[in-house]
């Protein structure tokens, strides 16, 4: 990149260097294209990498591990004296992440990926300003590769300060475990990053403004999950407004309930975790003429193409799942498509997980919506309570349920809530892109014992036959 | 439960036929697969078979209607059932009537559209081949789309899918004068003759057509026919010249790869077919017909006059399948029995080369400078200039005539 006035050309320009962008700029690479891929920085990876699914993941598992060594009397271990140096552990987590973003450097000088650091702004359709440290540059591109992401929402009454009121990044790099956290939002990141407070220590409350926890998720499951919730002292507040946060010597969250009346949440730190917005602001689409939705996504076709020839958009600023997976396999088709491959997203399904305890997952079709798509459905359940493996994992909590068209047998999706039931996703979702029914699933060897028995058992039950539980 | 069948998709690129017969009536009990009415689609008649076992309770077309995809054809439930929706018998249908709303038949409620059953793999294979699974019917288990079912839907589908053009209500000044100057008998245009003309005018507007002649000496090439159609009848077989000019165009075809070609205009692509499926243009008592010899390269010219033979006969009886339509790469168009020195044939879109055969004729012809009688006849070939130059042109032409002029030069290369 030459800055100063000099412009500089290149085939292809990836505006975002996230899941979605490195991505798209290494496959680009890979297929022989002169690829540029401009990121904000100060390091490359995107929210999933430095302040998303990889720490919040870390974190987790750490506070998972505390959390079972000193509940496992039971199991006739007791450990005494448990302490979490936070800033150590975050130290863990920042080292993950600078392997990880690391990684994708190496990825990108090994594959000739010219690598910019600076803020992007279309000038036209065929040229990009970019803001460096050093000053303004522009390059020329013959497409370009909008993968710029999503970031936290703010409600009007309650802004990020930094301090007291954060989001989502900040409680991933805290000193100290909060006396109290208030989560606003109960929603995957949320009940996530909830969940790992409360087992550090926290006393927490979330509150949800609408009735239910995580919209759209399967009810059963969602029942389940509040009932762990529950067990972990996680104080629910649905129907919940949250308005402002009064700081002092009595800090709280100033909520609305359900009957009006205020209802105080005594907080040293809120974290809101109330949506996601696109950041397709300040880019200049507006004079390149891209065409957004509403709320400011892009609108793209099945090959990733807006409206205007030669721009593509990838990952969660195109909307629907804010997904890393989502962006990868979107980066793929773009770059394909870029090179002039017949690629088109066309996944059957895109698995979602939320790292709660336990585990909540599903891929494909809830049953609610495979009603609504007017199959006559058959399910399926398998309960962990009945899995050796489960047992001896002190994890039997949680089930699968298969969902089924009635009549033509075919697996239609999958919800799981369990200990590690993430991991059952990948078979799951291959199942369904090869649009495989009942019986192939059922007459596969599952290893035992696993918990990945579990989707087999689940897979008999919607035939009648299963084998380890009682069928009705 | 009364049942409505619709008129299903028969085949790509198909929006609407024309009710040629029924074969059943209202009150008639059928059982599945029993033949419910003669449909005139594209080039082809085809019988539906019903889908159901039951009474027919209802027709919802009249002979001669033109009905698209979807419309309903025929409701069939049991005895003393009665027809949703609606009441009353057959509505009189002119033939360009549009059909009657659709009938859902009750207690189906319409499933959002599914997706095609078919892997990732098989689904990739499909857009690379540009095939629209949605068209096309799987035959793996539970009608899962294999990646056969994709070539071959890719090799059948090469045919242009020919887009109904409405007539235009209001006629042009020109014609209606014409028509207030004496006697005029009106005749309808038939189906085959609209999608012929829309064929025709297509091709005339797409390619930039331009005709190259020649003449080959085809002296020795009867003599030789005669003493092989002598030989083949004698065991009871069937023989004619055809065969011949479909083995010396297909050698020719594969020198020149061009000719046996389309181009994706939208990518910017040359397709080079490596299979050769040469179609024959067939003149029937209701106008142009077009059947296909699927790999023309593999068979012996025994095989070829049979198959000729069988598709110009059924095709005059309109009893072809569509597929039997579709797929070809190079046309050969055979107006030498009917007279004439040569014309200028119009491509078979995608094609890009169509070869005429005209009359065979002895002529004088002057032979290391003495005057001889030989066989001679004219050939043409008419290309698109587009993606052919005319220098191509005549090499082609010259190899074939080469071939023609010495059979035994035709045999050496089968």
């Amino acid at each position: 990149m030459v800055v100063g006035s000099v412009s500089r050309g290149c085939q292809v320009v990836v505006i975002g260097a996230g899941p979605g962008g490195y991505v798209a700029a290494l496959r680009l690479a890979q297929l022989g294209k002169d690829v540029i891929l401009v990121d904000k920085g100060p390091r490359l990876g995107g929210v999933c990498l430095n302040v998303g699914c990889i720490p919040s993941k870390a974190l987790i598992h750490a506070a998972d591990l505390s959390w079972e060594v000193q509940h496992a009397a039971a199991m006739g271990l007791s450990v005494e004296g448990v302490s979490i140096d936070l800033p150590k552990l975050v130290a863990w987590k920042d080292g993950i992440v600078e392997r990880l973003t690391g990684g994708i450097d190496f990825l990108c000088s090994k594959n000739g990926v010219e690598v910019v650091y600076g803020t992007a702004r279309f000038a036209s359709d065929r040229s990009l300003s970019v803001s460096t440290e050093d000053g303004q540059g522009e390059v020329e591109f013959q497409q370009a590769v909008i993968a710029t992401g999503s970031e936290a929402m703010q409600l009007p009454g309650l802004r990020f300060d930094g301090r007291r009121v954060v989001g989502s990044s900040e409680v991933l790099s805290l000193n100290e475990v909060p006396d109290r956290l208030a989560v606003i939002g109960a929603g995957y990141i949320g009940l996530e990053l909830g969940t790992v407070y409360a087992k550090l220590g926290s006393k927490v409350t979330v509150v949800e403004f609408l009735p239910e926890i995580v919209p759209g998720l399967d009810r059963d499951v969602a029942k389940a999950l509040q009932r762990q919730l529950k067990k972990l002292g996680v104080k629910l507040l649905l129907e919940h407004r949250a308005e402002s946060f009064v700081d002092g010597d009595e800090p709280a969250l100033v909520t609305t309930g359900p009957d009006g009346a205020e209802v105080r949440v005594p907080a040293d730190l809120v974290m809101m975790s109330v949506g996601r917005v696109p950041r397709s602001r300040d880019l200049g689409l507006e004079t390149i003429g891209v065409a957004t939705d509403d709320k400011g996504f892009i609108t793209v076709d099945d090959r990733q193409r807006t409206n205007v020839p030669g721009i593509y958009a990838i990952g969660d600023v195109t909307g629907g799942a804010l997904l890393a997976h989502k962006a990868y396999q979107e980066a793929k088709v773009a770059a394909e498509v870029i090179a002039g491959e017949p690629a088109a997203f066309d996944s059957v399904a895109i698995p979602a997980v939320i790292y709660t305890d336990p585990e909540v997952a599903w891929t494909g079709m809830t049953e609610r919506e495979a009603q609504d798509a007017g199959h006559a459905v058959r399910t399926g359940t398998f309960s962990f309570k009945a899995s050796g493996r489960a047992m001896t994992l002190d994890a039997t909590d949680g089930f699968i349920k298969v969902i089924a068209d009635a009549e033509s047998r075919q697996l239609l999706g999958v919800t799981a809530v369990g200990r590690g039931v993430s991991e059952l996703m990948g078979e799951a979702t291959l199942a369904l892109e090869m649009g495989a029914f009942l019986e192939d699933v059922g007459l596969t060897i599952h290893p035992h014992p696993t918990m990945s028995e579990a989707f087999q058992e689940a897979i008999e039950a919607a035939l009648g036959k299963a084998v380890h539980q009682v069928n009705t | 439960m009364a049942y409505t069948f619709n008129f299903p998709d028969v085949g790509e690129g198909i929006h609407e036929g024309r009710v040629v017969e029924w074969l059943v009536s209202a009150g008639d009990s059928v059982s599945e697969d029993q033949p419910l009415l003669k449909v005139e689609t594209d080039k082809a008649v085809v019988e539906l078979p019903s889908p159901k076992a039951g009474m027919v309770l209802e027709l919802h077309a009249t002979s001669d209607a033109t009905i698209e995809v979807g419309d309903p054809l025929v409701t069939i439930g049991q005895t003393g059932e009665t027809t949703p929706a609606t009441a009353g018998g057959v509505r009189p249908a002119p033939s360009t009537l549009r059909l009657a709303p659709k009938v859902e038949a009750p207690g189906s409620a319409p499933v959002a559209a599914r997706r095609p059953l078919a892997t990732p793999r098989t689904r990739a294979r499909a857009r690379e081949l540009g095939v629209d699974l949605t068209a096309v019917r799987g035959s793996g288990p539970g009608g899962r789309i294999t990646d056969d079912d994709v070539k071959r839907a890719s090799t059948t589908s090469n045919a242009p899918a020919v887009e109904p053009v409405r007539q235009p209500r209001t006629m042009p000044a020109a014609v209606a004068e014409t028509i207030a100057d004496g006697e005029v008998e009106r005749v309808p245009v038939s189906h085959l003759r609209k999608v012929i003309a829309n064929a025709m005018r297509t091709s005339k507007q797409t390619s930039a057509h331009v005709t190259h002649v020649d003449e080959a000496d085809v002296t020795e090439l009867v003599e030789h026919y005669r003493t092989v159609k002598a030989a083949v009848e004698a065991e009871g077989g069937r023989f004619t010249l055809l065969p011949f000019f479909v083995k010396a165009l297909v050698t020719v075809l594969k020198r020149y790869p061009i000719f046996n070609a389309s181009v994706d205009e939208e990518r910017q692509e040359i397709l080079l077919k490596k299979t050769y499926n040469i179609g024959i243009a067939v003149d029937t008592p209701d106008g142009l017909i077009v059947p296909v010899i699927r790999n023309a390269d593999r068979k012996d010219m025994v095989e070829l006059a049979a198959e000729i033979g069988d598709l110009a006969d059924r095709a005059r009886l309109r009893q072809l399948r569509l597929d039997e339509l579709r797929g070809g790469t190079c046309t050969i168009t055979n107006i030498g029995p009917l007279g004439g020195i040569f014309a200028t044939p119009i491509i078979n879109q995608p094609e890009l080369a169509i070869v005429g055969l005209h009359r065979i004729q002895e002529r004088p012809v002057v032979i290391d400078g003495e005057v001889a009688v030989r066989k001679m006849m004219y050939l043409s070939v008419s290309f698109d200039h587009r993606w052919i130059d005319g220098a191509d042109g005549a090499r082609f032409m010259s190899d074939l005539v080469r071939l023609l002029s010495k059979p035994g030069l035709l045999m050496a290369r089968l």
